[in-house]
């Protein structure tokens, strides 16, 4: 019970820190955003006027207090270029983005583990450099490209999916969901790579422990020691990797969106930021943090129920 | 053995990819979506388009607010004002049915069109036609919307008749009454900015985020009604995707493409159309800053670009080449003769800076927004071009709400590549920023010659006089080499074949009304 609410309280300063120096960002970086919402023929008496009304000439510390305590009450705010509740404005693009989010994480898992385990056995000789070779192509490769490729692939020859024109996801699920597949395998493909190679060299340091050796002079086959025992002894890594994945994947859903034309918040992220609307960047980028956070603290969990080792020290970093 | 693995990791991981996607369009019962959608899309194309946008519309819809030159392009179509621009550059009777003016040039008296209504339903009255204008006007909170209608002294008005009465004559006060028409109501509720609503031959269905605008066909417009029953403007903020779109289907036009974007387009497809961007490219000079403070300075610039030579290597020859502060679009003040004032003369430009104090050259930097590839482009070939004559050029690359608020609005900039538009029809709007005390004159030019003819065009009753003495202001600018003027950009527009009836206007517009199916 204190675990669940030190680590509560741990969440929430994440979030508070996180989204203080967002606000001191958008302080210190130039851009003015009465200035963004009035454009080019804007008079300074307008212009004036407008961040008043913004309650932009207030001092800094306060504007954030405010904010602060909006955030807590439930009231994120109105955004600065749409004129609409925050909440109104993210909520159906987070629903993009999470679902996004978590194909390409189930794509990476499913894709990965299989292949990581697979590729330790193939370790030495001609095709385990192959396979590596093939792995760090896969790395190499930046979702932009991959995903533009896609869309000429899939989108525009197989007419799989239609480029430019993403379904809604409520009235047309199919054809958004294999919209979004494929983006999802995009974004997985780099990542998939990496969790192959750090299984692998996890699995091949593990085979060489003492009590692998110990496990096969036994006269257990090695199939058998590698799914009962030194799999286990894999798996913490690999889920914290997995939640490291997951944060990222989010970050690189900005990209892959812009690509798929997907309306999701990393798209909207980068609009807002460039135009200045702080009070949706804000609400997003506390999003983020939370799901940064929450990734880590559901892998700490279940790396406790497979290693009791960690239950004990009550923190896994 | 270990080669069958491998071979089976392969397979994998290709099987992963391709099965996958296979298997999930194949659950959706619907194993060629394109190819289903297709014939439901057959009898509804004849009526139906999608346009990609590059940019999402301004935060406020309201068309008094909006200053975004994307958003005003393709709200046109919703709004209409008491008189309408053409596509050949005339303003017609819209809201009003007619309008008579004065010998004086004072009065103008407009009659309102009978039976119209607003998109809500409500019907259009006098009242809704002096709430607009009003609001234009008001001066309540520092300065009027429309600062030029401050010359409207007096507004009478009765059910069917209003008339202004100005307090000295103004050629241009009919291009400033093609301001939006809006039920004052509805507008007085706060309901512009999220549905606008209008008098135009499209009315505004919905807009998502980020994601695209939706327009249906007013049934009861008064005038020649849309073609097509609904537009979909489709927001895609990347090249690619905007190519992408067209090719996979989901696209049928997109306005302001290069000519590199439209050639990776397949010809049994689609066919271009080429207008021009009306708006001038330019070098824009800071001219209260050192070194650009030295007309011998700005003349050496001028004379060392070489325009054409920009538009052949960053615009593949499609482009207009410009000598002032006007575009060809407004043909009746247009002076094509100072396009080469300034011939490409390096030995000149070199004489020049010697004179002025820079026999060795000089370092300067061009600030471009970086989200304006042809100012990127442009910045960039100048800068090759001006090595010519040892002047040093550091191109600084900024974020679109940076230039606006470092260079726009703060004037804090050695020179800039921009484009600026004159959004009503009015050739003065080009003009009149370059007034010494002009608040949006970002360049600081000041010369006495110029504010005088100012002066004198803006309430020059004369329409023959006036245009002479924009003349003269043009070659003012051109003489004095306020800028380094560029071009009028190409403006290229891929359409779907079978899509017919796009108009070009000398403005920034998008009319959807006169498009059709075949």
């Amino acid at each position: 019970m204190k675990q669940v609410f030190r680590r509560l309280g741990m969440l929430l300063l994440t979030m508070i820190i996180v989204s203080f120096f967002t606000f001191l960002a958008f302080e210190l970086v130039s851009g003015d955003p009465a200035l963004a919402r009035l454009g080019t023929e804007a008079t300074p008496e307008q212009l004036e006027a407008l961040r008043e009304e913004m309650g932009l000439n207030r001092n800094f510390l306060l504007r954030y207090a405010d904010w602060l305590s909006g955030f807590f009450t439930g009231d994120l705010g109105e955004s600065y270029v749409y004129r609409i509740p925050v909440w109104t404005l993210i909520a159906p693009k987070l629903e993009v983005t999470l679902l996004l989010a978590f194909m390409s994480f189930v794509l990476i898992t499913v894709i990965s583990l299989p292949l990581g385990i697979w590729s330790y056995r193939l370790s030495g000789g001609v095709p385990d450099a192959i396979g590596t070779c093939f792995n760090q192509l896969c790395m190499a490769i930046p979702p932009f490209f991959v995903g533009i490729l896609f869309s000429w692939l899939f989108g525009i020859l197989l007419r799989f999916f239609t480029p430019g024109n993403f379904p809604d996801l409520h009235s047309s699920f199919g054809a958004a969901f294999r919209h979004l597949f494929f983006a999802a395998l995009c974004l997985s493909i780099p990542r998939s790579a990496m969790t192959v190679r750090m299984m692998r060299s996890t699995v091949i340091g593990e085979m060489q422990k003492a009590y692998v050796r110990t496990a096969i002079s036994r006269g257990n086959d090695r199939r058998g020691v590698m799914l009962r025992h030194v799999l286990k002894n894999t798996l913490t890594g690999t889920i914290t990797f997995l939640a490291q994945t997951m944060a990222e994947i989010i970050g690189a859903s900005v990209v892959v969106e812009q690509v798929f034309g997907i309306p999701g918040l990393g798209r909207l992220l980068v609009a807002s930021i460039s135009n200045r609307d702080y009070p949706v960047v804000q609400v997003i980028v506390v999003l983020l943090a939370f799901w940064v956070v929450l990734a880590g603290t559901i892998a700490d969990i279940l790396n406790q129920k497979i290693d009791p080792r960690l239950r004990l020290g009550g923190d896994s970093e | 053995m270990k080669k069958r693995i491998l071979a089976g990791i392969l397979v994998l991981v290709l099987a992963a990819g391709l099965c996958t996607g296979c298997g999930s369009s194949g659950t959706s019962k619907d194993p060629q979506p394109t190819a289903a959608e297709t014939p439901e899309a057959t009898p509804t194309r004849a009526s139906e388009i999608t346009i990609g946008i590059a940019q999402d519309l301004d935060s406020s819809l309201d068309p008094h607010h909006a200053t975004a030159a994307g958003t005003k392009e393709v709200m046109f179509n919703i709004f209409e004002g008491l008189m309408k621009p053409t596509a050949s550059g005339d303003l017609i009777p819209a809201v009003a049915s007619d309008v008579t003016v004065s010998e004086d040039g004072l009065t103008y008296v407009f009659t309102l069109r009978q039976g119209l209504t607003f998109h809500n339903g409500d019907p259009v009255e006098m009242r809704d036609v002096v709430f607009s204008i009003e609001r234009n006007r008001d001066t309540s909170s520092g300065t009027a919307l429309i600062p030029a209608l401050s010359v409207i002294e007096n507004i009478e008005y009765s059910d069917d008749k209003l008339t202004l009465t100005l307090s000295e004559p103004m050629a241009e006060l009919l291009n400033f009454l093609t301001l939006a028409i809006l039920p004052q109501d509805y507008t007085e509720a706060g309901k512009q900015d999220t549905q606008p609503v209008g008098v135009g031959p499209y009315r505004f269905v919905s807009r998502t985020a980020q994601d695209s605008i939706v327009f249906e066909r007013f049934e009861d417009y008064w005038g020649t009604p849309g073609k097509l029953d609904r537009v979909t403007f489709r927001i895609i903020e990347n090249v690619e995707g905007l190519i992408q779109g067209l090719q996979s289907g989901a696209l049928d036009l997109v306005m302001h493409m290069t000519a590199t974007q439209t050639s990776q387009l397949s010809s049994d497809q689609f066919y271009i159309e080429e207008g021009s961007m009306n708006l001038v490219q330019a070098l824009y000079l800071n001219n209260a800053e050192a070194p650009f403070d030295d007309v011998r300075v700005r003349q050496a610039l001028s004379y060392a670009i070489d325009k054409r030579g920009i538009i052949d290597l960053a615009f593949d020859g499609y482009g207009i080449p410009l000598g002032t502060s006007m575009f060809p679009s407004f043909s009746k003040y247009y002076d094509e003769s100072l396009t080469d004032y300034y011939p490409v003369d390096t030995e000149k430009a070199k004489e020049l800076l010697a004179e002025a104090g820079y026999p060795d050259g000089l370092d300067m930097t061009i600030t471009v927004p970086a989200n304006y590839q042809p100012h990127v482009d442009a910045a960039q070939v100048i800068s090759e071009q001006l090595k010519a004559i040892n002047v040093n050029v550091t191109i600084k690359s900024v974020e679109w709400q940076t230039w606006l608020s470092e260079v726009y609005s703060d004037r804090n900039f050695q020179s800039t590549i921009t484009g600026l538009t004159s959004d009503n029809m009015t050739a003065s709007k080009l003009l009149s920023r370059f007034e010494t005390n002009a608040g949006n004159n970002f360049t600081n030019y000041s010369n006495a010659d110029y504010d005088a003819l100012w002066a004198k065009a803006s309430s020059c009753p004369d329409d023959a006089e006036q245009t002479e003495l924009y003349r003269a202001m043009e070659r003012n600018l051109t003489e004095n080499a306020a800028n380094v003027y560029i071009q009028d950009m190409a403006d290229l527009v891929a359409i779907r074949k079978g899509l017919t009836g796009l108009t070009f206007y000398p403005l920034y517009v998008l009319d959807v009304s006169t498009l059709c199916w075949e």
